[in-house]
């Protein structure tokens, strides 16, 4: 749409399987909110409504390893530390949030001094950083480009 | 566009909204919710126009089919994702507004179909070498 499946990959820094395996939870959380909205089901508590998102950031960083490990392996050990950091970065920015969210949601009695700016703050982080990586790269690209042209 | 361009395009229409979700939703404005979704509504408007504009040049009088066949079916899939996308958040507003007396189940269905169509083709793009056989 906006950006290639190639760019996405590029910003994000996860793998097309891990993308997704992020789309199917959200798919599938998505179906459980409505269960839950719709039938009123005590039964299916908000901690249970959100366990696909959970399994998809615990299945994300278990592949997330292997691959580190494998190109740590490969003596790739400066892309796998960063792919690595970079991932997990990502992935308990993305936790927090929804920890935050589920619990809001499951005891809003409790939880009334947790306001939603709070809950929403690791998503702000994501945006900038993700943002800023994305920058970085494009302005290395630029460089590297205008060097060339300089030598040529 | 650029990279660059489009990806702070993405990023100033997303913080927008987040802000003002968050506004909202801690009862700081009381706003109505498609004002909320004035960011979305603007994205989303671009994003159509740009499709649209890129369909349109494919279908100039002398422009053969056959070339970008498969290019053309992908954005009409994009086009189709995103009036999905721009339905959802209409019922969605709609319901959270209290205009329509609709449950969840039946706002979430342009979403459903669109997340479903977004697996098929990353699954597509997964393995590729089955796509060719």
């Amino acid at each position: 749409m906006l950006f290639s499946l190639r760019e996405l990959v590029q910003w994000l820094g996860f793998a097309t399987f891990e993308l997704f395996l992020h789309l199917l939870a959200l798919l599938v959380f998505s179906m459980l909110v409505a269960l839950r909205a719709d039938m009123f089901t005590p039964m299916l508590s908000w901690w249970l409504v959100f366990v696909p998102l959970f399994a998809a950031d615990g299945l994300s960083t278990y592949f997330t390893a292997i691959v580190s490990i494998r190109l740590y392996q490969e003596n790739e050990k400066r892309l796998a530390m960063l792919r690595l950091l970079w991932v997990l970065t990502v992935l308990s920015l993305k936790l927090v949030c929804e920890v935050l969210l589920c619990k809001k949601l499951a005891e809003q009695e409790q939880a009334r001094d947790l306001w939603f700016g709070l809950i929403i703050s690791p998503l702000f982080i994501l945006l900038c950083i993700s943002c800023q990586k994305c920058m970085s790269a494009e302005l290395q690209k630029w460089e590297m480009k205008s060097q060339k042209n300089d030598e040529q | 566009m650029s990279l660059a361009q489009r990806v702070l395009l993405t990023w100033v229409f997303t913080l927008v909204f987040l802000i003002m979700l968050v506004l909202k939703l801690d009862g700081k404005v009381k706003w109505n919710w498609f004002l909320i979704f004035l960011p979305i509504w603007v994205f989303d408007g671009i994003l159509i126009l740009m499709l649209a504009i890129k369909m349109v040049g494919r279908c100039k009088p002398g422009y053969d089919p056959r070339n970008g066949s498969p290019e053309l079916r992908l954005r009409a899939w994009y086009l189709t994702a995103m009036l999905l996308k721009l339905c959802f958040c209409l019922t969605l507003c709609a319901k959270l507004e209290k205009l329509a007396d609709v449950k969840l189940s039946f706002v979430c269905i342009p979403l459903w179909t669109m997340l479903l169509g977004a697996l098929v083709e990353l699954g597509l793009n997964i393995f590729p070498e089955r796509r060719e056989a």
